[in-house]
Protein backbone atom coordinates (compact mmCIF):
# COMPACT_ATOMS: atom_id res chain seq x y z
CA UNK A 1 0.00 0.00 0.00
CA UNK A 2 1.65 3.35 -1.21
CA UNK A 3 0.40 5.84 1.45
CA UNK A 4 0.85 3.74 4.50
CA UNK A 5 4.54 3.13 3.28
CA UNK A 6 5.11 6.44 2.48
CA UNK A 7 3.36 7.20 6.05
CA UNK A 8 5.62 5.04 7.41
CA UNK A 9 8.68 6.71 5.48
CA UNK A 10 7.74 9.40 6.99
CA UNK A 11 7.58 8.24 10.45
CA UNK A 12 10.93 6.89 10.76
CA UNK A 13 13.11 9.91 9.89
CA UNK A 14 11.73 11.21 12.82
CA UNK A 15 12.74 7.86 14.77
CA UNK A 16 15.69 7.01 17.36
CA UNK A 17 17.95 5.02 14.36
CA UNK A 18 18.65 2.54 16.68
CA UNK A 19 15.05 1.17 17.00
CA UNK A 20 13.55 2.38 13.99
CA UNK A 21 13.43 -0.76 11.72
CA UNK A 22 11.89 -2.78 14.68
CA UNK A 23 9.32 0.11 15.61
CA UNK A 24 8.34 -0.01 12.13
CA UNK A 25 7.68 -3.46 11.51
CA UNK A 26 5.59 -3.01 14.67
CA UNK A 27 3.58 0.22 13.84
CA UNK A 28 3.44 -1.00 10.30
CA UNK A 29 1.64 -4.12 11.62
CA UNK A 30 -0.54 -1.99 14.19
CA UNK A 31 -1.87 0.62 11.08
CA UNK A 32 -2.49 -2.67 8.56
CA UNK A 33 -4.96 -4.76 11.27
CA UNK A 34 -6.67 -1.31 12.23
CA UNK A 35 -7.13 -1.07 8.09
CA UNK A 36 -8.05 -4.12 7.89
CA UNK A 37 -10.71 -3.72 10.23
CA UNK A 38 -11.84 -0.59 8.81
CA UNK A 39 -11.99 -2.58 5.22
CA UNK A 40 -13.99 -5.63 6.83
CA UNK A 41 -16.50 -3.35 8.69
CA UNK A 42 -17.29 -1.02 5.23
CA UNK A 43 -17.00 -4.27 2.83
CA UNK A 44 -14.95 -2.72 0.57
CA UNK A 45 -11.19 -1.11 0.51
CA UNK A 46 -11.04 2.13 1.79
CA UNK A 47 -11.17 5.60 -0.54
CA UNK A 48 -7.72 7.59 -0.63
CA UNK A 49 -9.79 10.56 1.19
CA UNK A 50 -10.56 8.14 3.90
CA UNK A 51 -6.97 7.03 4.21
CA UNK A 52 -6.19 10.70 4.57
CA UNK A 53 -8.58 10.75 7.59
CA UNK A 54 -7.02 7.48 9.17
CA UNK A 55 -3.29 8.72 8.81
CA UNK A 56 -4.65 12.10 10.27
CA UNK A 57 -5.95 11.00 13.38
CA UNK A 58 -3.20 9.16 13.94
CA UNK A 59 -0.96 12.14 13.83
CA UNK A 60 1.37 13.74 11.98
CA UNK A 61 4.70 12.04 11.22
CA UNK A 62 6.78 14.08 13.64
CA UNK A 63 4.73 13.75 16.57
CA UNK A 64 4.12 10.06 16.53
CA UNK A 65 8.75 9.82 16.04
CA UNK A 66 8.99 12.03 19.20
CA UNK A 67 6.58 9.68 21.30
CA UNK A 68 9.34 7.20 20.93
CA UNK A 69 11.99 9.00 21.76
CA UNK A 70 13.60 8.80 25.42
CA UNK A 71 15.57 12.36 24.94
CA UNK A 72 12.74 15.03 25.08
CA UNK A 73 15.55 17.84 24.63
CA UNK A 74 14.06 21.58 23.98
CA UNK A 75 15.33 25.07 23.88
CA UNK A 76 13.90 27.49 26.20
CA UNK A 77 14.88 30.77 27.35
CA UNK A 78 12.07 31.05 30.17
CA UNK A 79 9.47 29.67 27.88
CA UNK A 80 10.10 27.41 25.52
CA UNK A 81 11.47 28.12 21.87
CA UNK A 82 12.10 25.19 20.04
CA UNK A 83 10.13 21.85 21.53
CA UNK A 84 11.40 18.35 21.62
CA UNK A 85 9.41 17.26 18.08
CA UNK A 86 11.60 19.88 16.47
CA UNK A 87 14.75 20.22 18.19
CA UNK A 88 16.38 17.18 16.31
CA UNK A 89 15.96 18.90 13.04
CA UNK A 90 16.91 21.94 14.38
CA UNK A 91 20.30 20.70 15.53
CA UNK A 92 20.66 19.17 12.20
CA UNK A 93 20.32 22.12 10.42
CA UNK A 94 22.24 24.63 12.52
CA UNK A 95 25.13 21.93 12.51
CA UNK A 96 25.10 21.77 8.91
CA UNK A 97 24.64 25.68 8.52
CA UNK A 98 27.80 25.99 10.93
CA UNK A 99 30.02 23.82 9.33
CA UNK A 100 29.08 25.11 5.75
CA UNK A 101 29.62 28.41 6.90
CA UNK A 102 33.06 27.73 8.68
CA UNK A 103 34.46 26.35 5.22
CA UNK A 104 33.01 29.16 3.29
CA UNK A 105 34.74 32.07 5.60
CA UNK A 106 37.88 30.06 5.40
CA UNK A 107 38.37 29.26 1.64
CA UNK A 108 36.80 33.09 1.34
CA UNK A 109 39.59 34.25 3.50
CA UNK A 110 42.58 32.86 2.14
CA UNK A 111 41.13 33.40 -1.65
CA UNK A 112 41.55 36.86 -0.67
CA UNK A 113 44.83 36.58 1.51
CA UNK A 114 43.05 37.83 4.77
CA UNK A 115 44.22 36.61 8.25
CA UNK A 116 41.80 33.57 9.41
CA UNK A 117 41.08 34.85 13.14
CA UNK A 118 38.60 33.81 15.57
CA UNK A 119 36.89 37.25 15.23
CA UNK A 120 36.15 36.45 11.38
CA UNK A 121 33.77 33.57 12.15
CA UNK A 122 31.84 35.34 15.43
CA UNK A 123 29.14 37.82 12.74
CA UNK A 124 28.62 34.64 10.30
CA UNK A 125 28.18 32.39 13.31
CA UNK A 126 26.31 34.28 15.66
CA UNK A 127 23.92 35.12 12.13
CA UNK A 128 23.18 31.42 11.38
CA UNK A 129 22.25 30.80 14.85
CA UNK A 130 19.87 33.62 15.39
CA UNK A 131 18.16 33.08 12.19
CA UNK A 132 17.55 29.78 12.80
CA UNK A 133 16.50 30.00 15.76
CA UNK A 134 13.86 32.38 14.69
CA UNK A 135 12.78 30.39 12.15
CA UNK A 136 12.34 27.29 14.62
CA UNK A 137 10.80 29.56 17.40
CA UNK A 138 8.59 30.52 14.63
CA UNK A 139 7.75 27.42 13.97
CA UNK A 140 7.24 25.60 17.25
CA UNK A 141 4.58 28.70 17.63
CA UNK A 142 2.60 27.58 14.57
CA UNK A 143 2.87 23.89 16.06
CA UNK A 144 1.66 25.34 19.41
CA UNK A 145 -1.10 27.05 18.00
CA UNK A 146 -2.88 24.53 15.69
CA UNK A 147 -2.31 21.15 18.12
CA UNK A 148 -3.62 18.69 15.18
CA UNK A 149 -1.43 19.91 12.38
CA UNK A 150 -0.83 17.63 9.47
CA UNK A 151 2.58 19.94 8.26
CA UNK A 152 4.49 17.00 6.90
CA UNK A 153 2.60 14.60 4.83
CA UNK A 154 3.70 11.90 3.16
CA UNK A 155 4.54 12.65 -0.65
CA UNK A 156 1.63 10.65 -2.00
CA UNK A 157 -0.87 12.61 0.23
CA UNK A 158 0.14 15.23 -1.32
CA UNK A 159 -1.91 15.31 -4.30
CA UNK A 160 -5.45 14.86 -1.77
CA UNK A 161 -4.73 17.82 0.52
CA UNK A 162 -6.13 21.28 -1.36
CA UNK A 163 -4.33 23.98 -1.81
CA UNK A 164 -4.92 26.34 0.72
CA UNK A 165 -7.10 29.49 -0.70
CA UNK A 166 -4.58 32.17 1.13
CA UNK A 167 -1.32 30.19 -0.38
CA UNK A 168 -2.94 30.80 -3.89
CA UNK A 169 -3.81 34.99 -2.86
CA UNK A 170 -0.37 35.40 -1.54
CA UNK A 171 1.21 34.13 -4.80
CA UNK A 172 -1.09 35.83 -6.89
CA UNK A 173 -0.63 39.22 -5.24
CA UNK A 174 3.14 38.49 -5.67
CA UNK A 175 3.55 37.51 -8.85
CA UNK A 176 0.83 39.66 -10.44
CA UNK A 177 2.92 42.74 -9.32
CA UNK A 178 5.92 41.15 -10.93
CA UNK A 179 4.00 40.25 -14.41
CA UNK A 180 2.68 44.01 -14.27
CA UNK A 181 6.76 45.38 -13.05
CA UNK A 182 7.35 44.03 -15.66
CA UNK A 183 5.15 45.03 -18.47
CA UNK A 184 5.56 48.62 -17.26
CA UNK A 185 9.24 48.56 -17.58
CA UNK A 186 9.55 48.82 -21.53
CA UNK A 187 7.01 52.61 -20.90
CA UNK A 188 8.94 53.12 -17.72
CA UNK A 189 12.95 52.09 -17.52
CA UNK A 190 13.30 54.20 -14.27
CA UNK A 191 11.60 50.88 -12.77
CA UNK A 192 14.81 48.83 -13.41
CA UNK A 193 17.26 51.20 -14.41
CA UNK A 194 16.52 53.56 -11.57
CA UNK A 195 18.35 57.61 -11.52
CA UNK A 196 20.26 56.64 -14.74
CA UNK A 197 17.19 56.05 -16.89
CA UNK A 198 17.79 59.64 -17.72
CA UNK A 199 21.32 58.95 -19.39
CA UNK A 200 20.51 55.05 -20.35
CA UNK A 201 18.41 52.73 -21.87
CA UNK A 202 17.79 48.88 -22.54
CA UNK A 203 19.18 47.32 -25.31
CA UNK A 204 17.95 45.46 -28.47
CA UNK A 205 18.85 42.51 -26.75
CA UNK A 206 15.96 42.65 -24.05
CA UNK A 207 13.19 42.45 -27.06
CA UNK A 208 14.28 38.63 -27.83
CA UNK A 209 13.64 37.93 -24.17
CA UNK A 210 11.00 39.93 -23.20
CA UNK A 211 8.09 38.22 -24.63
CA UNK A 212 8.92 35.04 -23.48
CA UNK A 213 9.42 36.18 -19.69
CA UNK A 214 6.16 37.63 -20.32
CA UNK A 215 4.42 34.73 -20.90
CA UNK A 216 6.24 33.14 -17.98
CA UNK A 217 4.97 35.74 -15.36
CA UNK A 218 1.06 35.50 -16.66
CA UNK A 219 1.59 31.66 -17.09
CA UNK A 220 2.71 32.09 -13.30
CA UNK A 221 -0.04 34.02 -12.62
CA UNK A 222 -2.81 31.94 -14.12
CA UNK A 223 -1.98 28.80 -12.51
CA UNK A 224 -2.52 30.84 -9.03
CA UNK A 225 -5.68 32.18 -10.22
CA UNK A 226 -6.62 28.69 -11.34
CA UNK A 227 -5.23 27.30 -8.22
CA UNK A 228 -7.62 29.41 -6.44
CA UNK A 229 -10.40 28.79 -7.78
CA UNK A 230 -9.81 24.99 -8.18
CA UNK A 231 -7.87 24.66 -5.33
CA UNK A 232 -8.55 20.28 -5.46
CA UNK A 233 -6.74 20.50 -8.54
CA UNK A 234 -2.96 20.03 -6.67
CA UNK A 235 -1.47 18.90 -9.52
CA UNK A 236 -1.65 22.14 -11.01
CA UNK A 237 1.05 23.36 -9.57
CA UNK A 238 3.86 20.82 -9.68
CA UNK A 239 2.94 20.43 -13.46
CA UNK A 240 2.74 24.16 -14.33
CA UNK A 241 5.28 25.20 -11.97
CA UNK A 242 7.96 22.61 -13.26
CA UNK A 243 7.14 23.12 -17.23
CA UNK A 244 7.56 27.46 -16.19
CA UNK A 245 10.60 26.85 -14.18
CA UNK A 246 12.36 24.37 -17.60
CA UNK A 247 11.22 26.94 -19.15
CA UNK A 248 12.83 29.91 -17.70
CA UNK A 249 16.13 28.12 -17.62
CA UNK A 250 17.25 28.41 -20.98
CA UNK A 251 15.82 32.23 -21.33
CA UNK A 252 17.69 33.10 -18.10
CA UNK A 253 20.75 31.38 -19.86
CA UNK A 254 20.34 33.57 -22.75
CA UNK A 255 19.47 36.88 -21.19
CA UNK A 256 22.42 36.29 -18.43
CA UNK A 257 25.27 35.10 -20.69
CA UNK A 258 25.15 35.05 -24.62
CA UNK A 259 24.12 38.70 -24.21
CA UNK A 260 27.09 40.79 -23.78
CA UNK A 261 24.99 43.87 -23.54
CA UNK A 262 21.45 44.44 -21.63
CA UNK A 263 21.72 48.25 -21.10
CA UNK A 264 23.01 50.85 -23.86
CA UNK A 265 23.58 54.58 -23.44
CA UNK A 266 20.45 56.51 -24.29
CA UNK A 267 19.89 58.69 -27.52
CA UNK A 268 21.85 61.91 -27.15
CA UNK A 269 24.32 61.10 -24.43
CA UNK A 270 28.36 61.78 -25.03
CA UNK A 271 29.88 58.60 -24.81
CA UNK A 272 32.02 59.94 -22.33
CA UNK A 273 34.46 57.65 -19.80
CA UNK A 274 31.85 58.53 -17.46
CA UNK A 275 28.75 57.65 -19.20
CA UNK A 276 30.54 54.45 -20.06
CA UNK A 277 31.35 53.29 -16.87
CA UNK A 278 27.63 53.73 -16.23
CA UNK A 279 26.37 51.85 -18.23
CA UNK A 280 29.17 48.95 -17.43
CA UNK A 281 28.11 49.60 -13.75
CA UNK A 282 24.13 48.94 -14.74
CA UNK A 283 24.66 45.77 -17.00
CA UNK A 284 27.19 44.14 -14.15
CA UNK A 285 23.97 45.32 -11.45
CA UNK A 286 21.77 43.15 -14.19
CA UNK A 287 23.65 40.42 -14.62
CA UNK A 288 25.02 40.00 -11.62
CA UNK A 289 22.47 41.57 -9.07
CA UNK A 290 18.86 41.51 -10.22
CA UNK A 291 18.44 38.48 -12.97
CA UNK A 292 22.22 37.31 -11.57
CA UNK A 293 22.96 33.58 -11.75
CA UNK A 294 21.26 32.79 -8.75
CA UNK A 295 17.63 33.30 -10.12
CA UNK A 296 19.23 31.03 -13.26
CA UNK A 297 20.03 28.26 -10.70
CA UNK A 298 17.01 28.83 -8.35
CA UNK A 299 14.73 28.08 -11.55
CA UNK A 300 17.25 25.18 -12.83
CA UNK A 301 16.59 23.52 -8.76
CA UNK A 302 12.63 24.68 -8.82
CA UNK A 303 12.15 22.51 -12.30
CA UNK A 304 13.97 19.24 -10.92
CA UNK A 305 11.94 19.86 -7.64
CA UNK A 306 8.75 20.23 -9.22
CA UNK A 307 9.74 17.68 -11.70
CA UNK A 308 9.76 15.21 -8.85
CA UNK A 309 6.37 16.36 -7.33
CA UNK A 310 4.71 15.80 -10.46
CA UNK A 311 5.58 11.64 -9.58
CA UNK A 312 2.51 11.00 -7.01
CA UNK A 313 0.18 12.75 -9.06
CA UNK A 314 1.46 10.57 -12.10
CA UNK A 315 1.15 7.25 -10.15
CA UNK A 316 -2.16 8.56 -9.57
CA UNK A 317 -2.97 9.16 -12.47
CA UNK A 318 -1.54 5.74 -13.88
CA UNK A 319 -3.70 3.58 -11.04
CA UNK A 320 -7.13 5.32 -12.17
CA UNK A 321 -6.76 4.38 -15.79
CA UNK A 322 -5.30 0.79 -14.71
CA UNK A 323 -9.15 0.74 -12.46
CA UNK A 324 -10.96 2.35 -15.03
CA UNK A 325 -9.47 0.04 -18.22
CA UNK A 326 -9.83 -3.49 -15.50
CA UNK A 327 -13.67 -1.88 -14.13
CA UNK A 328 -14.61 -1.77 -18.16
CA UNK A 329 -12.92 -5.54 -19.23
CA UNK A 330 -15.25 -6.80 -15.80
CA UNK B 1 -8.38 32.13 27.00
CA UNK B 2 -11.66 32.03 29.26
CA UNK B 3 -12.00 30.89 33.17
CA UNK B 4 -13.87 27.87 31.05
CA UNK B 5 -10.96 26.95 28.63
CA UNK B 6 -8.42 26.88 31.53
CA UNK B 7 -10.35 24.78 33.90
CA UNK B 8 -10.94 22.44 31.18
CA UNK B 9 -7.14 21.97 30.73
CA UNK B 10 -6.50 21.73 34.33
CA UNK B 11 -8.95 19.30 34.43
CA UNK B 12 -7.57 17.54 31.24
CA UNK B 13 -3.78 17.40 32.61
CA UNK B 14 -4.94 16.40 35.64
CA UNK B 15 -6.85 13.55 34.44
CA UNK B 16 -3.59 12.20 31.93
CA UNK B 17 -1.67 12.43 35.10
CA UNK B 18 -4.21 10.27 36.81
CA UNK B 19 -4.36 8.24 33.99
CA UNK B 20 -0.70 7.53 33.21
CA UNK B 21 -0.28 5.37 36.10
CA UNK B 22 -3.11 3.29 36.10
CA UNK B 23 -2.32 3.08 32.48
CA UNK B 24 1.34 0.83 33.30
CA UNK B 25 -0.63 -0.96 35.90
CA UNK B 26 -3.52 -1.91 33.18
CA UNK B 27 -0.98 -2.85 30.67
CA UNK B 28 1.17 -5.30 33.46
CA UNK B 29 -1.84 -6.74 34.03
CA UNK B 30 -3.17 -7.37 30.50
CA UNK B 31 0.31 -8.93 29.78
CA UNK B 32 0.17 -11.70 32.44
CA UNK B 33 -0.83 -13.34 28.91
CA UNK B 34 1.19 -12.77 25.94
CA UNK B 35 -0.53 -10.63 23.44
CA UNK B 36 0.60 -8.24 20.73
CA UNK B 37 0.18 -4.76 20.50
CA UNK B 38 -3.08 -4.21 18.83
CA UNK B 39 -5.01 -7.61 20.66
CA UNK B 40 -3.49 -5.52 23.70
CA UNK B 41 -5.08 -1.93 22.76
CA UNK B 42 -8.75 -3.87 21.61
CA UNK B 43 -8.39 -5.85 25.22
CA UNK B 44 -7.69 -2.79 27.13
CA UNK B 45 -10.52 -0.95 24.98
CA UNK B 46 -12.88 -3.50 26.01
CA UNK B 47 -12.05 -3.02 29.56
CA UNK B 48 -12.89 0.82 29.37
CA UNK B 49 -9.28 1.68 29.24
CA UNK B 50 -9.25 3.02 25.82
CA UNK B 51 -5.64 3.75 24.75
CA UNK B 52 -4.25 5.12 21.33
CA UNK B 53 -1.27 3.42 19.79
CA UNK B 54 1.07 6.27 19.58
CA UNK B 55 0.72 6.26 23.69
CA UNK B 56 0.51 2.27 23.82
CA UNK B 57 4.16 1.27 21.60
CA UNK B 58 6.10 3.75 23.22
CA UNK B 59 5.10 2.57 26.80
CA UNK B 60 5.47 -0.99 25.80
CA UNK B 61 9.33 -0.65 24.89
CA UNK B 62 9.71 1.54 27.97
CA UNK B 63 8.50 -1.32 30.12
CA UNK B 64 10.72 -3.38 28.13
CA UNK B 65 13.79 -1.13 28.18
CA UNK B 66 13.46 -1.45 32.10
CA UNK B 67 13.50 -5.04 32.37
CA UNK B 68 9.13 -5.45 33.20
CA UNK B 69 8.42 -6.55 29.66
CA UNK B 70 9.89 -9.15 27.45
CA UNK B 71 9.29 -9.66 23.61
CA UNK B 72 9.37 -11.77 20.45
CA UNK B 73 8.46 -11.51 16.97
CA UNK B 74 6.24 -14.20 15.74
CA UNK B 75 4.16 -14.96 12.43
CA UNK B 76 0.44 -15.25 12.99
CA UNK B 77 -2.08 -14.82 10.32
CA UNK B 78 0.75 -14.41 8.08
CA UNK B 79 2.01 -11.35 9.76
CA UNK B 80 4.82 -10.62 12.01
CA UNK B 81 3.79 -9.88 15.26
CA UNK B 82 5.57 -8.79 18.40
CA UNK B 83 4.24 -10.55 21.04
CA UNK B 84 4.49 -8.98 25.04
CA UNK B 85 4.58 -10.71 28.19
CA UNK B 86 5.71 -9.93 31.47
CA UNK B 87 9.07 -10.56 32.10
CA UNK B 88 10.05 -12.42 35.88
CA UNK B 89 11.10 -9.12 37.37
CA UNK B 90 7.77 -7.42 36.02
CA UNK B 91 5.81 -10.07 37.58
CA UNK B 92 6.66 -9.04 41.01
CA UNK B 93 6.82 -5.50 40.53
CA UNK B 94 3.37 -5.71 39.31
CA UNK B 95 2.64 -7.74 42.58
CA UNK B 96 3.99 -4.89 43.97
CA UNK B 97 2.35 -2.38 42.19
CA UNK B 98 -1.23 -3.61 42.93
CA UNK B 99 -0.86 -4.07 46.03
CA UNK B 100 0.06 -0.96 46.70
CA UNK B 101 -2.63 0.69 44.23
CA UNK B 102 -5.06 -1.53 46.49
CA UNK B 103 -4.27 0.09 49.63
CA UNK B 104 -4.07 3.72 48.27
CA UNK B 105 -7.33 2.62 46.80
CA UNK B 106 -8.66 1.57 49.81
CA UNK B 107 -6.93 4.77 51.85
CA UNK B 108 -8.64 7.17 49.35
CA UNK B 109 -12.48 5.18 49.59
CA UNK B 110 -11.80 6.11 53.17
CA UNK B 111 -10.75 9.47 52.50
CA UNK B 112 -13.93 9.86 50.35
Amino acid sequence: MDILDSYLRAVKRCLPRAQSDDIIRELSDELRSQLDEQQAALGRPLSDEELMAFFKKHGDPMTVGRRYRQDHRSLSLGWELIGPELFPMYLILLSFNLALTIAAVVVVSLMVHLPIKPDTFLVPVLAQIICLTVVFTILNLIRRKFPQPWYYPPAELAPLLPISRWYSLVGLAMWATVAIWWLAVPHFPQLILGSGAAHLKLAPTWHRFYVPMLLLLLASVSQRVVSLVYPTWTWVIPVVRAIINGAAVPILYGLMFKSQTLVVPAEGIQNTPQNQQLVEKFNDLIRWGILGPWLWIWAGISAMVYAWYCVPHLRRLIRRVRGQALSAVS
Amino acid sequence: MSPGNSNHDLFENLRLELRRGSLILAVMASLQAEQYGYTLRKTLTEHGMPIDEGTLYPLLRRLETQGLLVSEWREEDKRNKRFYRLSEDGKTIFKQLLAEWQSMNSSLNGIL
